[in-house]
């Protein structure tokens, strides 16, 4: 066999390959929610699936539900500000998942345009969600809809900004010097 | 020569206000408001190898009803400030503060948004720790600068 030969039998493994590493999970969602999928990535086998608004709820409740590997712990929800990156969407709700049956883990993406700052709650589905949804809230300004209480979590009450957003300036807009009693 | 003269040896007299100086000098009541790794340092502070005690100060009480001295160690947020004023508002008179580590004098490294840079903006404060932490025998020494505050202020 010739070097190039045996080197384009390779490339086609390689190409198979990648393919087939998303997960199950990955594939089942797929099938389920082909509209709602925008984006897939694989990061040394992190899977991160990014998920449109809309179906968000369907696509959690899905995986915790329905799916062959029922991802029963939230373990963590939070936000990112991509002001500064090039991304067409301002925010993003980040949910990762871990399922307790598998050991497996996926991680998953919404984007959220800065002009209508509202996403599903996740706390009907983990009651986990509950107070990650509100320190979101809090730092980020993203409000979720049918959150059972969705108040401030780590600043004051009366604080008017949301400190983690990106363009929220580190010394604060004079609130450390003039706050209520 | 005057009053003494006329009293025999093992009589001394003295002022009120010293003799109350004096006794409240010698028992300090802390009220420890920790909020941060000072709060640690001011434990060991208390404990057996820095021995607080032999300063008439180791009665440390987390009811502010029966305390004297405030030592805020650590950082306070614009949120835990309205708690610490409470506090020290429910302390009875007279009583004295004391600032221990650069996050309860300035804010220390933490100039944020939320942080209160410095609590003396709020409370008075009598004597500033410098240090972050603090050693233990700096506490000793603002301990014993309080001491000496209170040993030569008035009695009422």
């Amino acid at each position: 066999m010739a070097d190039n030969e045996k080197i384009e039998v390779e490339e086609a493994i390689v190409e198979e390959a990648v393919v087939d590493s998303s997960s199950g999970t990955v594939r089942e969602l797929k099938e389920h929610f082909s509209d709602a999928v925008l984006d897939y990535q694989d990061a040394l086998s992190e899977e991160t699936v990014t998920v449109e608004r809309s179906a968000i709820i369907a696509v959690l409740r899905f995986l915790k539900d329905e799916s062959s590997t029922p991802f029963t712990r939230l373990c963590d929800l939070t936000a990112v500000d991509r002001l500064y990156l090039d991304e067409d969407v301002r925010f993003a709700v980040v949910y990762h998942l871990h399922s307790h049956l598998s050991n497996q883990r996926i991680r998953i993406k919404v984007p959220v345009p800065e002009s209508d700052p509202v996403v599903g709650s996740a706390a009907s589905v983990w009651p986990a969600a509950d107070w990650m949804e509100r320190e979101v809230y809090d730092l980020y300004g993203i409000e979720f809809e049918g959150h059972p209480d969705l108040r401030r979590l780590v600043m004051p009450d009366d604080f008017g900004a949301h400190p983690l957003r990106k363009d929220y300036p580190l010394h604060g807009n004079g609130e450390r010097d003039n706050f209520a009693f | 020569m005057g009053l003494e003269d006329q009293l025999s040896d093992h009589v001394m007299t003295t002022t009120v206000d010293q003799v109350v100086g004096w006794a409240r000098k010698n028992s300090l009541w802390p009220m420890p408001f920790g909020t941060a790794c000072c709060a640690i340092e001011l434990m060991a502070t208390l404990a057996s190898r820095f021995d607080l005690a032999r300063f008439g100060a180791e009665a440390i009480r987390f009811s502010p009803r029966q305390s004297d001295l405030m030592i805020v160690s650590g950082r306070v947020s614009i949120k835990m400030m309205p708690v610490l004023k409470k506090i020290y508002d429910q302390m009875p008179e007279p009583k004295w503060v004391i600032s221990m580590g650069a996050c309860a004098s300035s804010g220390g490294v933490f100039n944020t948004y939320t942080l209160v840079q410095g609590v003396d903006q709020f409370i008075p404060v009598d004597v500033y720790i410098p240090g972050c932490p603090p050693r233990p025998e700096n506490v000793i020494q603002a301990l014993m600068k309080v001491q000496e505050k209170v040993a030569v202020s008035k009695a009422m």
